[in-house]
């Protein structure tokens, strides 16, 4: 056996031994020494070069990155996620052929797309959704994250929490809790012009606090424009758009005098 | 040409008329050949264009023996690109072949050395494989004229090259191995761009797009898209491809508005032949406006020769006009089959909303007043919680404008507010500018389409001037004769 893939096996076998403990300082430190021995190898993208170990190595690589990835939601850092999860990306495109597909593969495709949701990037979420071919989409992890993008597009937020209950996978967990928050601020931005007015009890309700005093202090933090008086919450209505009183003359002026122009070079 | 009829008396009488069709389709290709000659020499594209399109024309007249009579004709017997093509071409029929390269071969003259005819024989015989589906040869044949385009570099091959780079992408389309030929296509993109050979340029950007949109890699697609070089068009066949493609990226990635521009555009810009694009165009055109809240009018699917294969997008826009999910779901899962096929399934999941905004929107419209538990009923929310998910469904389609009222929570109940005026706003003088603006500039672009022959405005002037010019030395002539008398 190649003596720098015996290096990465027995490093790997370090790295998941330490991850099983849930010591993630020791797991940072052994996947920053693994993505440099990574780079010795060929066969990796984007190089692809045809060398006998291709199999074994483009295995152990994905691997490694599949746990990095799991690694950077554990640690709950995003951008490393976004930073691991594009190394992994080759790896599911363009080695089918190669070597066989991963079982993880869809848990964690359903987790960046879960990612983007939470991020907001929905044009993304719905390019990397192209991606996938149909039968993918009847993959539990995959489907849970479409059916969230569709109730979040609706607004039937109350789908989108009652989803954290049947999370196909324990990593999910992380992006469901930060999902909560962008539905709140969400929810928010709605009520703000759905309502003239709630009572606290109602608002509370809505916006998924259990005290008043969390209420008051989001209220204060991230919507200062709202009031609270006589048990109520009461929202501050943006100026409706008033029918136009005067006659924008500056504007029809540039206009006519355009068409004049134009006119004049047709006839 | 006696020998030739001769022969086919002898084998059957009715081989007579398709030899007398043979030998005209090969006395039209040495047209086209010696138009492609003093095309070269005299360096003017446009005839090479010409020739192109004239080939064309003779596309379903090619045989293997017209063909092969063709290359005898055009490049030296023997020679390595003559031995090479006629390698591609099916040898079952010999007897008809041998004919007529006889009777060529006794006129053939000695102009081989021309890289266009050598490039313009590649180009038939790739279009000959392709009609007789033939698509291994094809791709073989395509890429040894890529091969051989790589180290040719002169302005007169360009528009040739683009129609090979059309088919030598099309030939593995064909086989469906287009993934291969990306690197090459990114590489001969780079060299197009090099030489400043813009028509090069704009035909491999096209396949590029359409080689990741094969695979749906939307992304590489729209980085490609947007770091690419522009300029304005030359083909308007491959612009309207470009607009195509650029529309489908726009949907994928949300921007519905540009989206619909592009798809329109290129659906009314493709030519009146080119059907099967247009009903794509059409098609996706269909459901971005139905993404934006529109709903195109029933015209549109009762254009000539598309009634049929629009029917499933018809039933669609129905279901999302009238907002009821459940007809929805019954024609998204009646036509599933043509929506896959289609690619188009995700944006059709992308639609239920706003089934569900339509159907506020109606209820809206028509209620003053209406309970939270009546509008689930009518919208036919299925949950445990049908009220709560109601009032959140109203309140975000109050937050994005699609409703305009006010949800009473301690009476749960939606109230419509009373609909402005819109005449007493600005909004009419505003459609009504974007519409003259678009007239307007249509007819500067038309104007700007039409084609001069080039310098010919300037050549009449200088005839003018010369003869102006001599008017006026024979005038001096005179009169320096007159003053020369009157000295004397």
């Amino acid at each position: 056996m190649d003596p720098q893939l015996t290096e990465v096996t027995q490093l790997f076998g370090r790295f998941k031994a330490a991850f099983i403990r849930n010591d993630f300082g020791t797991c940072t430190n052994l996947l920053s020494q693994l993505k440099v021995l990574l780079t010795k190898f060929p066969s990796l993208p984007p190089s692809f070069q045809q060398t006998p170990n291709a199999v074994e190595e483009l295995t152990i690589a994905r691997d490694i990155y599949e746990h990095a990835v799991v690694l950077s939601v554990k640690t709950e850092d995003q951008d490393a996620f976004e930073r691991d999860f594009f190394q992994l990306k080759p790896y599911y495109t363009d080695t089918c052929g190669i070597i066989p597909p991963s079982p993880q593969e869809y848990p964690i495709l359903g987790l960046n797309l879960l990612r983007l949701l939470v991020q907001n990037r929905i044009a993304e979420f719905h390019t990397e959704l192209e991606l996938l071919p149909p039968s993918a989409l009847e993959n539990p992890c995959i489907k849970h994250a479409v059916e969230l993008e569709q109730s979040f597009m609706e607004g039937a937020y109350n789908r989108v929490l009652s989803a954290r209950l049947t999370v196909p996978h324990e990593t999910y967990v992380y992006f469901m809790d930060l999902l909560a928050k962008t539905v709140r601020d969400e929810i928010a931005g709605c009520s703000e012009k759905a309502y003239d007015y709630l009572s606290i009890n109602d608002a509370k309700k809505i916006l998924m606090f259990s005290s008043d005093q969390e209420l008051s202090e989001y209220i204060t933090e991230e919507h200062p424009g709202w009031e609270i008086k006589d048990g109520c919450v009461f929202f501050q209505k943006a100026k409706e758009s008033q029918p136009c009183k005067e006659i924008p003359s500056l504007q029809l002026i540039n206009q006519t005098l355009s068409y004049a122009r134009e006119l004049e070079r047709i006839v | 040409m006696t020998n030739d009829v001769e022969m086919k008396e002898v084998q059957a009488p009715s081989n007579s008329l398709s030899s007398a069709t043979a030998s005209s389709t090969l006395q039209h290709l040495k047209e086209i050949s010696s138009l492609i000659e003093t095309g070269a020499y005299a360096k003017e594209v446009r005839r090479i264009v010409r020739a192109v399109r004239l080939t064309m024309m003779l596309r379903r007249k090619l045989r293997a023996a017209v063909v092969s009579a063709f290359l005898s004709y055009a490049l030296a017997p023997g020679s390595e690109a003559h031995s090479r093509l006629s390698s591609f071409l099916p040898k079952d029929e010999e007897h008809d072949m041998d004919v007529d390269t006889a009777t060529s071969a006794a006129q053939g003259p000695a102009k081989y050395s021309l890289p266009e005819l050598e490039i313009y024989c590649y180009l038939l015989v790739l279009i000959f494989l392709i009609d007789q589906k033939r698509y291994n040869e094809a791709k073989a044949c395509s890429s040894a004229s890529i091969v051989r385009l790589k180290n040719m570099n002169r302005r007169t091959v360009d528009v040739l090259a683009s129609r090979l780079y059309f088919y030598y992408s099309y030939s593995y389309e064909l086989t469906d191995s287009l993934a291969k030929i990306r690197g090459t296509l990114l590489s001969l993109h780079r060299m197009a761009t090099l030489r400043h050979d813009e028509l090069g340029q704009e035909t491999l950007l096209n396949l590029l797009l359409r080689n990741y949109l094969h695979y749906n890699l939307y992304d590489q697609a729209e980085k490609l898209r947007s770091k690419a070089p522009r300029f304005e068009a030359h083909s308007n066949q491959q612009f309207c491809r470009y607009l195509f493609y650029l529309g489908k990226i726009r949907t994928i990635q949300l921007e519905y508005t540009d989206a619909k521009e592009s798809l329109l555009q290129a659906a009314r810009k493709a030519p009146v032949a080119a059907r099967g694009f247009r009903i794509q165009c059409n098609k996706w055109a269909v459901i971005v406006r139905l993404l934006l809240g529109e709903i195109p009018e029933r015209t549109v699917f009762m254009q000539k020769g598309m009634k049929k294969a629009l029917t499933p997008y018809f039933e669609l826009t129905n279901a999302v006009r009238i907002g009821d999910l459940e007809l929805f779901r019954t024609v998204a899962e009646k036509f599933s089959g043509t929506f896959n096929s289609d690619r188009t399934h995700n944006l059709i999941v992308r639609l239920r909303h706003n089934v569900i905004r339509t159907g506020l929107r109606n209820i809206s419209i028509s209620y003053s007043r209406i309970s939270l538990a009546d509008v689930a009923r009518k919208l036919r929310l299925d949950s445990q919680n049908p009220v709560a998910d109601a009032e959140s469904i109203v309140a975000k389609a109050i937050r994005d404008g699609a409703v305009d009222a006010m949800i009473d929570h301690a009476n749960g109940c939606m109230v419509s507010k009373e609909t402005g005026d819109v005449y007493s706003t600005n909004e009419p003088q505003i459609a009504f500018n974007s519409r003259i603006v678009f007239c307007l500039n249509m007819h500067n672009e038309a104007v700007r389409a039409l084609r001069f022959p080039p310098n010919s405005h300037k050549e009449k002037e200088s005839a003018e001037k010369r003869r102006e010019r001599q008017q006026q030395e024979q005038e001096l002539a005179k009169h320096i004769a007159e003053e020369d008398d009157d000295e004397f």
